[in-house]
């Protein structure tokens, strides 16, 4: 047995190409539906844990797909925006009390997540070095953007323009880190996590600069009046706020109107849920979704889709189950004078069937290995792909 | 038993009962004096009321530090008193679920003021009180509104106190009532009273107790300027004051000044900083006591 697959081995050797390209073959067969599998029971893991850890969610009507995705997982799909008094009819409900969510600027690549510091007692985080933010221009980050770019509390990190060209409209901010949180293998380690009043004034609705009153540049003055001084484009606004300018910061108009993505709803309890849920059923306004029941709606499409390719990879399977079997027929014909030679010496036609045999053997084994060490590297990775793949 | 064992016992028991109590203790943070005494006299015992405005701060003005925002942060309970007092909370990051903010049940009552010029007196820096009148305290039945919230907050949570607490709170009323039938009384002897007031503070108690008052932007520590007594003598011709009310004790030469003009002078504090001596209650009842000279000429 011994010397069939010393022969069998130098055989494989020597047609490197053809024994390449079967291994090949045979593991993405085996592979394939493995990996699938894998990376679709962690995308099932993580997006239902963390919906199941949030109860409702209220947002514009439209896509409650997106509403969820942007609000749970920060994922770059802003729903329509809804005013801070969606809060508020929460909260005076009495049935729960409400985070306002407003995830729509990055900051390094990283979601921007404004919201009241009671989201942090919500999803139970808390900081593993540093401090919460207290005023307006700090942030907490997440362990991974820390992790990523070296950032520490002390460091400052700088919101990203939304568009190129938008020379008029949303300037950069530099914020203050004052805080990193602990890790929680959830979207929040990938997150820079401001008060909702720093978003809005990256957004321009709440602003500082060098008071009107007291200004000896009239240049920056358009009009003066007894009781009004109005400034043109060139009064120079702050873009950082510190304890020297935070004063001069201010916000114009009805805060309560101020715009967020979503309010995540925490009711007292199932019955304040399902009193929460009837009030906004027929809102014309507002929609308020289980984020468990979008998430399972979700599932329900990735795994029809993935009955659809597990049996396109069994198809596929079976075709080149019988590619490999054309193909050891075909070299058995093209080695006939190689046969005819061993039987010539003596061996049996059982010595030749061995040898075939042990050359399967061989294929079959470094697929095996090769697949298994693939999945290996999968599973370990398994969170990073599934963050790319679906979530950013 | 023997005695030493006893005692320890007895000391044991004292311990879990007062590890017990301190734990259903809730924290109480306010941003002006009023709120916290309306808590104390509510919450009793079992509230823990932080009012951490240094004293001669006016809180509305007041700049806390971060180690301040991070303890209110970490407060079971943030009373507020709204109207945009407090600018600080403007800046800074607070907890929403647990703020409440006492006057919102009369929101549509605040006042809007006008007035643009920005000055500075004690340690609270330049400010000005453009925007909403913020002293809602002083028509006393808003007061009891401000007090009924807090009450209603500290029953949400803590119920197992309901009784105690509409028990304070039923006290605390029937004072707050008094101070305000008291004024009525008293301004209704003379409805064509007028007063002069050294600071935009008094716009609520003016409105609640139809008195008849305009404002001037002096400090009572400061001895006004040849500018400031040229527009007081511009507005005494069309507003025929005798009385000034100061928030504060003013200065001699102001009072004296002021008594050569035929204008006396009276300390009405509005007490959003606890007063040296005595509570809220008893600094109102000689707020009134003090408005009661001017009806008594």
């Amino acid at each position: 047995m011994t010397s069939s697959f010393y022969i069998a081995w130098h055989y494989v050797i020597f047609n490197r190409v053809r024994s390449v390209t079967l291994v090949a073959c045979i593991t993405l067969i085996a592979f394939l539906p493995f990996a699938l599998q894998l990376l679709l029971a962690e995308s099932q893991q993580l997006l239902q844990s963390r919906a199941t850890s949030t109860p409702l969610l209220l947002g514009a009507r439209g896509s409650a797909l997106d509403l969820v995705m942007n609000s749970l997982y920060f994922d770059d799909e802003v729903p329509e925006r809804i005013s801070m008094l969606a809060a508020d009819e929460i909260a005076d409900t009495g049935l729960g009390y409400a985070i306002p969510l407003y995830v729509r600027f990055l900051a390094r690549n990283y979601p921007i997540v404004a919201t009241s510091i009671d989201y942090f007692d919500f999803r139970g985080l808390a900081i593993a070095d540093g401090r919460m933010f207290t005023l307006l221009g700090e942030s907490v980050i997440g362990a991974d953007v820390a992790e990523d770019y070296g950032l520490a509390p002390g460091d400052s990190i700088v919101s990203s323009p939304e568009t190129l060209f938008d020379l008029a409209g949303i300037y950069p901010l530099k914020m203050t880190i004052t805080g990193v949180l602990e890790r929680s293998h959830t979207p929040d380690d990938r997150a820079v996590f401001v008060d909702l009043k720093t978003a809005w004034v990256i957004e321009g609705l709440g602003h500082g600069h060098e008071d009107l009153g007291k200004t000896n540049d009239s240049s920056v003055i358009l009009k003066r009046t007894e009781d009004k001084v109005i400034a043109n484009a060139k009064l120079l606004q702050y873009t950082q706020i510190t304890t020297d300018n935070i004063d001069s910061f201010h916000f114009h108009g009805d805060a309560s109107v101020y715009p967020v993505t979503a309010v995540l709803a925490v009711p007292h309890d199932a019955k304040s849920a399902t009193l929460l849920r009837g009030r906004y059923l027929d809102n014309t306004q507002y929609h308020i979704v289980r984020p468990t029941e979008v998430i399972e709606g979700l599932l329900e499409s990735i795994f029809r889709i993935k009955t659809v390719i597990d049996s396109v990879i069994a198809i596929v399977g079976l075709a080149t189950v019988l590619a490999i079997i054309l193909v050891f027929a075909l070299s058995v014909r093209l080695r006939q004078r190689e046969l005819s030679t061993i039987f010539k010496l003596g061996c049996s036609r059982m010595t030749a069937v061995k040898l075939i045999a042990a050359e399967i053997a061989f294929i079959v084994l470094a697929s095996s290995v090769i697949s298994t060490g693939l999945l290996a590297i999968i599973g370990a990775n398994a969170e990073t792909l599934v963050r790319m793949l679906i979530f950013r | 038993m023997n005695p030493g064992s006893r005692v320890l016992n007895i000391a044991l028991l004292l311990l879990v009962s007062f590890i017990a109590g301190s734990a259903e203790r809730l924290t109480v943070y306010t941003v002006n004096y009023p709120l916290a005494y309306f808590a104390q006299r509510i919450g009793g015992e079992h509230i823990n009321v932080v009012f951490p405005v240094p004293a001669g701060v006016d809180p509305a003005f007041w700049q806390p530090d971060v180690r301040d925002i991070t303890a209110f942060q970490q407060a079971d309970l943030v009373l507020l008193n709204g109207a945009r007092y407090a600018k600080w909370i403007e800046r800074a990051s607070l907890p929403r679920r647990r703020l409440v903010d006492t006057s919102a049940a009369f929101r549509d009552a605040y006042i809007n003021v006008s007035e643009t010029v920005a000055h500075q007196h004690g340690p609270g820096g330049v400010h000005s009180h453009a925007g909403t009148a913020f002293t809602t305290w002083l028509d006393f039945s808003q007061a009891i509104e401000q007090a009924r919230a807090i009450k209603l907050a500290l029953e949400k949570m803590l119920p197992q106190y309901s009784d105690v607490f509409t028990r304070n709170f039923s006290s605390l009323e029937r004072e707050l009532g008094s101070l305000d039938q008291r004024i009525m009384a008293i301004v209704s002897q003379d409805r064509d009273k007028v007063f002069v007031a050294s600071h935009p503070v008094y716009q609520y108690l003016t409105r609640r107790y139809n008195i008849n008052l305009e404002t001037v932007m002096w400090e009572p520590e400061v001895v006004p300027d040849q500018a400031q007594w040229q527009s007081m003598q511009q507005l005494l011709r069309s507003h025929k004051a005798k009385w000034m009310i100061w928030e504060g004790e003013p200065h001699d030469q102001s009072v004296k000044r002021l008594n050569a003009s035929g204008i006396n002078s009276l300390v009405f504090d509005p007490g959003a900083n606890a007063p040296e001596k005595g509570d809220f209650i008893s600094l109102m009842n000689r707020n009134i006591m003090e408005l009661e000279k001017a009806y008594r000429e």
